[in-house]
């Protein structure tokens, strides 16, 4: 069976993480979203919504993360994996105070699931306050910096220079201004084989310069040191690769996102392929297509 | 007209100020009628003697204030503990020294299936770290886990690790690798723990609800002298409010039971109408009505919002659970309301915090009988008992941290001044505090008498006394453990000392705590308990 894609959507209170996932439900484009909602979040996404949207939504009584006592949390995941069929992804708006990271962190490890990447959404008008604020501030930039896109909400009100520079001293994970959480679905899903339901062409043109995208193709094994060092340093801006390398000593399938790299044994092919995609502005497929260049020449 | 049963002792111990030593008890529907001696019953008629408890020490049923139902729910695994234990069903498992013992236990298991183990804590072991190939000589085809008592880690053997995938080569936080670079099995936190846990069908929610974990739970108070204790952040939900219910106030359950529900976020109006829906289905056994709040995490973990200097070794300060601005808005909310709050309190600035967002919302108004108990409060010191005095709020001190952590906080957490002032009983009480004291079971053993042994001798598991000069007296640390718990649960009026008009909710020890040598405190024997007059089994 293959991995189901799990989807973090963290950052503070007032962020707009519900917007964000409420949007991807709305455009999701004919994939089965699961979405784990916290019951006694401030603002609840409404379960009626979800279905509306095709999607599917378990509901969290306990959001406390502190311990081990509450992991409502990863058991809920994993009712979501026991369902017939499974969702084409899982979509988890963590709660306002918890680290993303923790909860990536199963996706990392559960063989059942594959990471489809840790969004932050930060309130670009807000961050500044909350990073100096002296009790909540290093909770704040460790939500950050477990990001591996940042989603800049309330831009449209103003500059968002100086947010975007507060958050570039804390990670160089790509930032993106989406006013309302308004992210082109398929940046986040759209690489995942999961979708097979999905359009051809998105049906929402208007978010169509939100991504660049990157395809590289060779038929022949590729040198195992210079592909390694490819996939372990890619250009800046690139938020997912995806794909089969082959080198001399057998293919793998290659899923990274943000920072973390995953290289899992899959059956044999001839050739290489990978897609890269990630946020207009700071993703040059162009630099990517160098590298490629680099790593594949004879 | 119910009968009269006059129970005799060789002491009574009644925590009530005006006749603090009896012989007898007169008991009718459920409630004290007299107390006094043989003939305390006769301006009532008189009533039948029962001798039963004539060579024993009677005291009011202890009342522990802080406890969660999952420690009656691991005992579905095999316990692996340090200390001998006894099982809610009254088995008494020895404590386990060697991982050869632990080894032996498991392979008792009976399978089919997995063996899976808990209650193991390497800080008491001299033994080498319990490791995948202990448990590999379990078996080779069961899968064996070993569940932390701090619930955060897990040792498996490598039947467990190739289900998970563990064997592949996989990159995993918290999946320990040897010199080698091979799995040693020990995975730590939740994360890597879940793919094990999952695939082995442990799965926690199942063990904080239910029939047979409240039936445990029940027993497992019940042989430790609890007649009345607290789910402290229970995930009761008014949909299945009646199972609860009718379990509890059952003739035949041994405890009264008082669930505070879990809130970490939402809006306490919502939530306070809830609240009081819930307390209108209060019973005389189950009571409800209270929240649970937290703020941060724990001292040991790391996860405990410290105050200037913070941490000794040097660690980063701890996360909070729930962040100070939605801790006031919701404290002001619930006081507002007048629901009873029981705030998780562990470092210092987390109850700086809480304190200052209660003097905010009192200052608003609101009732002033509203006992918000701060609990754990560890690293409170006497200006914030003096502080929570003046709010009237009380608090509810982790006095087993001494024993089982004080070793961990005196070197490494918050180091030697900070540690032997730490659960400072003695400055809560001389600050005019309410006090209640507290095992946080299944975090530790719940056992009151071990309880009020630690914060009258103050010592840790290597020996250390921790700030003598906070330790209280035996007779200040049995009211702890029964009128002053009492009183966090505003139930003072109804149990908590033998007096007449309360429930007749007695326990029954081998020796006398006031007469024994301090030290021995925790070595007396619960022989019985006694609920509403109903002698419990």
């Amino acid at each position: 069976m293959s991995r189901v894609p799990l989807l973090v959507v963290g950052g503070f209170l007032g962020a707009g993480k519900t917007s964000l996932v409420t949007h991807l439900l709305q455009q999701s484009g004919g994939r089965r979203l699961l979405v784990l909602v916290n019951d006694f979040g401030a603002v609840n996404i409404d379960a009626g919504l979800i279905a509306e949207a095709g999607g599917d939504s378990i509901a969290l009584t306990n959001g406390c993360v502190c311990c081990a006592m509450t992991g409502d949390l990863y058991y809920a995941v994993g009712d979501a994996l026991d369902r017939n069929p499974r969702p084409d992804a899982i979509v988890i708006e963590a709660s306002g105070i918890s680290d993303p990271a923790r909860i990536a962190a199963l996706a990392l490890a559960e063989p059942d699931l594959s990471l489809a990447g840790t969004v932050t959404v930060v309130n670009a008008e807000e961050i500044g306050a909350l990073l100096d604020d002296p009790q909540i501030g290093a909770q704040i930039a460790q939500q950050i910096a477990a990001a591996d896109l940042l989603v800049l909400t309330r831009t449209e009100h103003g500059p968002t220079e100086a947010a975007g520079e507060r958050l570039a001293a804390i990670t160089p994970a790509p930032q993106l201004a989406a006013p309302f959480g308004r992210i082109d679905p398929d940046l986040l899903f759209g690489l995942d084989p999961a979708a097979p339901n999905a359009p051809a062409t998105p049906a929402h043109h208007h978010h169509a310069d939100h991504f660049a995208k990157w395809t590289g193709d060779s038929p022949a094994p590729l040198p195992a040191d210079r592909i390694r060092a490819l996939l372990e340093n890619p250009p800046a801006g690139l938020y997912r690769l995806k794909g089969w390398i082959t080198d001399e000593t057998g293919t793998r399938e290659v899923h990274r996102v943000g920072r973390h790299l995953q290289l899992s044994p899959a059956a044999a092919r001839s050739g290489s392929q990978l897609v890269a995609i990630g946020p207009s502005g700071r993703f040059r497929p162009e630099d990517m297509a160098a590298l490629w260049r680099e790593a594949t020449a004879g | 007209m119910s009968e009269t049963i006059i129970y005799t002792a060789r002491r009574i111990l009644t925590m009530a100020p005006h006749q603090p030593v009896a012989t007898h008890v007169a008991v009718r529907g459920g409630r004290i009628l007299a107390v006094g001696d043989v003939d305390c019953a006769a301006p009532w008629g008189g009533g039948r003697i029962d001798d039963r408890f004539a060579d024993r020490i009677m005291l009011p049923g202890f009342v522990e204030g802080h406890a969660h139902l999952m420690e009656g729910g691991l005992w579905r695994y095999a316990y692996l503990g340090y200390r001998d234990r006894q099982a809610p069903d009254g088995v008494w498992w020895a404590g386990l020294t060697t991982n050869e013992a632990i080894v032996q236990r498991l392979r008792d298991v009976p399978g089919p299936g997995p063996a899976i183990g808990w209650g193991f804590d390497p800080i008491f072991m001299s033994d080498q770290p319990l490791s995948r190939a202990d448990l590999d000589r379990v078996s080779a085809d069961r899968p064996v886990a070993v569940l932390y008592s701090s619930l955060h880690v897990l040792v498996c053997n490598t039947v467990a690790l190739k289900m998970a995938g563990y064997l592949d080569g996989a990159e995993v936080d918290g999946l320990i690798r040897d010199g080698a670079g091979q799995p040693t099995g020990e995975l730590r936190e939740m994360a890597a723990m879940f793919p094990v846990l999952r695939r082995l069908g442990v799965d926690f929610r199942a063990l904080t609800g239910g029939a047979a974990v409240l039936a445990a739970f029940g027993q497992s108070a019940r042989r430790a002298g609890v007649t009345t204790t607290t789910d402290l952040f229970s995930a009761q939900t008014e949909a299945d409010l009646a199972e609860l219910q009718t379990i509890v106030e059952g003739e035949d359950y041994p405890i009264r039971l008082v669930p505070a529900i879990g809130v970490t976020e939402g809006d306490p109006v919502e939530l306070a109408a809830m609240m009081a829906r819930m307390a209108a289905k209060s019973g005389p056994k189950l009571r409800l009505g209270a929240v649970k709040l937290m703020t941060d995490g724990s001292i040991q973990g790391y996860s405990a919002r410290l105050r200037w200097p913070g941490y000794v070794n040097g660690a980063p300060n701890g996360m909070w659970n729930t962040p100070p601005a939605t801790i006031r808005a919701l404290v002001e909310g619930f006081h507002s309301a007048g629901v009873q709050m029981h705030i998780h309190v562990n470092g210092d600035e987390a109850s700086e915090v809480v304190i200052e967002a209660l003097a905010g919302a009192i200052a608003k108004g609101g009732p002033r009988d509203h006992r918000h108990i701060l609990q754990h409060g560890q690293l409170m010191d006497a200006a914030q008992f003096r502080r929570a005095a003046e709010l009237g709020l009380g608090v509810n001190l982790f006095a087993n941290h001494l024993y089982h952590f004080g070793d961990q906080h005196y070197a490494l957490t918050v180091g030697p001044d900070r540690a032997n002032r730490m659960n400072a009983c003695r400055s809560a009480l001389d600050a005019g505090l309410n006090l209640a004291i507290h095992s946080d079971a299944p975090v530790t053993p719940l056992s009151p008498l071990f309880t009020a042994w630690c914060a009258v001798k103050r010592q840790t598991a290597s020996g250390r006394v921790l700030g003598a000069e906070q330790a209280i007296t035996v007779a200040e640390a049995l009211n702890a453990i029964t009128l002053g718990a009492a009183w966090t649960l505003r139930m003072d009026h109804q149990i908590g000392s033998i007096e007449t008009g309360k429930f007749a909710d007695f326990t029954l020890l081998d020796q006398d705590p006031t007469e024994v040598d301090p030290m021995a405190l925790k070595d007396i024997a619960v022989t019985d308990t006694v609920l509403a007059g109903r002698v419990t089994a």
